[in-house]
């Protein structure tokens, strides 16, 4: 066995000769919004924590801007990740910082409506808007969350704006965790201007400065527990991107806290002799926000590779059940989605230059899947179906997403939907969107926004967790990630992630 | 008797040969991809990105295959068995499921043997299939390939798109992360290092290409 780090230090997968063994206060798996959270306030509260990571740091040097290439280097099973049932794509990170190092740095906090719902259908007391108020806002000044400037915007995004005046509809800047975003459009392979305050560059060093440990490289393959103690987390070295394991490790602490992620922190449990799992709601109740998109051809150039990645967005239909978006992605991964083949194909290429991408995401409460492990590997088996009820939301959606195109001056839009024609060129054209009776294997949706498989709940009988986060069948293991959700937050939900982790901090903090 | 017998191994011969022989040597040692895999790749993207037209690049002069080669390498093995599963399946499924032409007129050939309109044809039938699975090989196949043609640097200059370059501010994480692979004692940075952060000017379509976008670099 190795030396114990000295504390406030960061080990990389090149440092590691043998086996080893650590020991903290608190044990945090997963270094994404919800464990660096946990793991910076922590720390500061002068408890000795451990950091674990899965995925490397990754330095600007390190990034790909082709997007493919970057997926294989940053997302789990090289981005290919998919839903059965529902074929439907799900992209999960692997690195340090986890999803914010990969994603559009979008920050709005849950609707009050939606915070009540939980209350009252999932008997959680705390989790109002008041409740955690203090908690979001702590983030929000932390990461310097803030509505996207309009100098960054791009012309992509002041369409939308457009549209949704010419229609009535609201609309506003979305608010992020940037600083300095020069709007470079490259939220999806790594921050370039260094402009997005993700994890790696504002949580983690700040862990570190307050002392706290972090191993990256490490997969944690098994929580060790005895009666209602869990004691010990323990797993191998993986090299970074192959994930060829290597050297053993353990991990002893008196608290652990998973914040693996909804696809791996269920499936951690599950490998732990199915842990915390006397509810039965261990990888029950997946939910994504399934999203639906359409680019639209403007008559003049929109550059659309400038401007904030996602700057605009209408909280409008939050209560139907979707909210809108603008979008932009690298152009061979925006491009998947582009009908045809052939020179019709190049030629529609060829008009990114004049076009915007707009997208739906949805909660589609009647949706639900389940996350499996499987044999061999900590990759998931996800199980997920569209409902048939959800459909007319996501129609809604794809329909309101025509009106805002052609409101803001596009020629045609390419709405990606089976049984539809591959060009519209007239909201009279488009009505096929919303009078067609469209089935889910009509539509080509995405799911990046996952939820509720660890899920809280007042009862113990029907949830995991209780509303801070601490399992219900053990005294010291929490969970803080998404899989904590009860619901869909309706908006994106990496701000709410934070503020529950920030809560399941500070109660950590006062019970140990 | 034997006339049968000599028929059925003449039958079976053909099937063979038409499954898995006359397969070219391809131009540069490949990653991982046979040269059947590499045949069907290459006929698909000259039939997805044919040469002309709005964008010069054909999809062979954008080395979709190259950049197939190396993807599906990297990505993780049970997903690159279905990939590969989805290569097979288009490169043989005009075996028994002909091409316009059909068996006198050349149809019931592997699809890298059909002719360009004959592959059109095929590809047409995965697309506009009332069968969600068959959809779904097409939509599959054509991804892969988009983002090997997008992958390519001349067609993103071609298109406006290659990235610019961009001043990276160094920050405290950059004390903190090696490189992938290498040791922190090989950070050279200091604290004295530090530069102010992002100033949030905009950027726009004008200053040099990144230089590995840049023209006369190979991918």
């Amino acid at each position: 066995m190795s030396p114990r780090l000295p504390p406030g230090e960061i080990r990389v997968f090149a440092q590691y000769g043998e086996d080893f063994r650590e020991q903290a206060d608190v044990a945090v798996v997963g270094s994404g919004p919800g464990g660096a959270v946990v793991a910076k306030e922590l720390a500061e509260a002068g408890k000795r924590v451990v950091l674990l990571e899965e995925g490397p740091p990754l330095t600007p040097q390190d990034y790909e801007w082709d997007g493919a290439r970057s997926m294989t280097r940053t997302l789990r099973e090289g981005g290919l990740r998919a839903t059965r049932g529902y074929v439907m794509p799900t992209m999960q990170a692997i690195c340090l910082g986890g999803g914010s190092l990969v994603n559009s740095a979008i920050c709005p906090r849950a609707p009050d409506f939606t915070l009540e719902r939980w209350c009252t259908q999932f008997e959680l007391a705390h989790t109002t808007l008041t409740g955690l108020r203090p908690h979001y806002e702590s983030v929000e000044k932390f990461l310097g969350i803030a509505p996207t400037p309009a100098n960054v915007q791009g012309a992509r995004n002041l369409l939308f704006k457009r549209g949704c005046d010419a229609l009535g509809y609201s609309s506003e800047p979305i608010p992020r965790n940037v600083r300095g975003c020069r709007g470079s459009g490259e939220c999806f392979t790594g921050c370039r201007s260094r402009a997005k305050q993700s994890m790696d560059i504002s949580y983690v060093p700040a862990a570190i400065r307050a002392g706290a440990r972090v191993l990256t490289s490490v997969q944690v393959q098994e929580v060790i527990s005895e009666g209602r103690q869990a004691g010990a987390v323990v797993g191998q070295v993986v090299a970074p991107f192959t994930g060829r394991p290597s050297y053993r490790f353990e991990v002893r602490a008196k608290v652990i806290v998973l914040s693996a992620g909804c696809m791996a922190t269920p499936v951690l449990l599950q490998r732990s002799r199915n842990l915390a799992n006397r509810s039965g709601q261990v990888g029950q109740n997946l939910q994504f926000h399934p999203g639906v998109a359409i680019q639209g051809v403007f008559p003049e150039r929109t550059d659309p590779q400038f401007g904030a990645t996602q700057g605009y967005q209408s909280l409008h239909f939050l209560r139907e059940g979707f909210k809108l978006e603008t979008l932009w992605a690298p152009p061979g991964v925006l491009a998947v989605r582009t009908p045809g083949f052939g020179h019709a194909l190049k030629r529609r290429l060829a008009e990114i230059p004049y076009s915007a991408t707009w997208d739906a995401i949805s909660g589609c409460h009647s949706s639900l899947g389940t996350v499996r492990a499987r044999r061999g590997t900590l990759d998931p088996a996800l199980h997920w179906q569209l409902d048939e009820r959800d459909m007319p939301i996501l129609q809604r959606a794809l329909w309101v997403l025509a009106e805002i195109f052609f409101a803001a001056g596009a020629r045609k839009i390419l709405p990606g939907v089976h049984g539809v024609a591959d060009e519209l060129h007239s909201l009279r054209e488009a009505e096929p969107l919303r009078s067609k009776g469209l089935r889910p294997k009509d539509l080509v949706c995405g799911g990046n926004h996952v939820f509720s498989t660890a899920r809280m709940h007042g009862d113990p009988r029907r949830g995991v967790v209780d509303e801070y986060g601490k399992c219900h069948d053990l005294e010291n293991l929490w969970i803080a990630d998404t899989s904590v959700f009860p619901q869909s937050p309706s908006v994106n939900p990496m701000l709410t992630c934070m503020a529950l982790a920030h809560r399941t901090a500070h109660a950590i903090a006062e019970r140990v | 008797m034997s006339l049968l017998a000599l028929a059925l191994a003449a039958a079976a011969g053909y099937a063979l040969t038409r499954i898995f022989l006359g397969y070219s040597r391809p131009a540069s040692r490949p990653v991982l991809l046979t040269r059947p895999e590499l045949a069907v790749v290459d006929a698909a993207a000259e039939t997805l990105f044919p040469p002309g037209g709005v964008i010069p690049m054909s999809g062979r002069e954008a080395r979709i295959a190259a950049f197939v080669d190396f993807y599906v390498a990297a990505v993780p093995r049970n997903l690159r068995i279905l990939i590969r599963m989805l290569f097979f399946l288009v490169e043989h499924a005009t075996l028994f499921f002909p091409a316009p032409g059909g068996l006198l007129g050349g149809g019931m050939r592997r699809f890298s043997r059909l002719s360009p309109e004959q592959r059109d044809a095929a590809l047409a039938g995965w697309e506009r299939s009332s069968l969600f699975p068959r959809r779904l090989v097409f939509t599959s196949l054509r991804a892969i390939l988009t983002m090997g043609y997008l992958s390519s640097p001349a067609v993103l200059r071609a298109l406006g798109l290659a990235p610019r370059e961009i001043p990276t501010p160094i920050c405290e994480a950059d004390l903190l992360y090696p490189r992938i692979g290498a040791l922190p004692s090989t950070i050279a940075l200091r604290a004295e290092d530090l530069t102010p952060p992002s100033d949030g000017t905009p950027l726009g379509p004008t200053g040099p290409l990144r230089a590995d976008y840049a023209e006369r670099v190979q991918p």
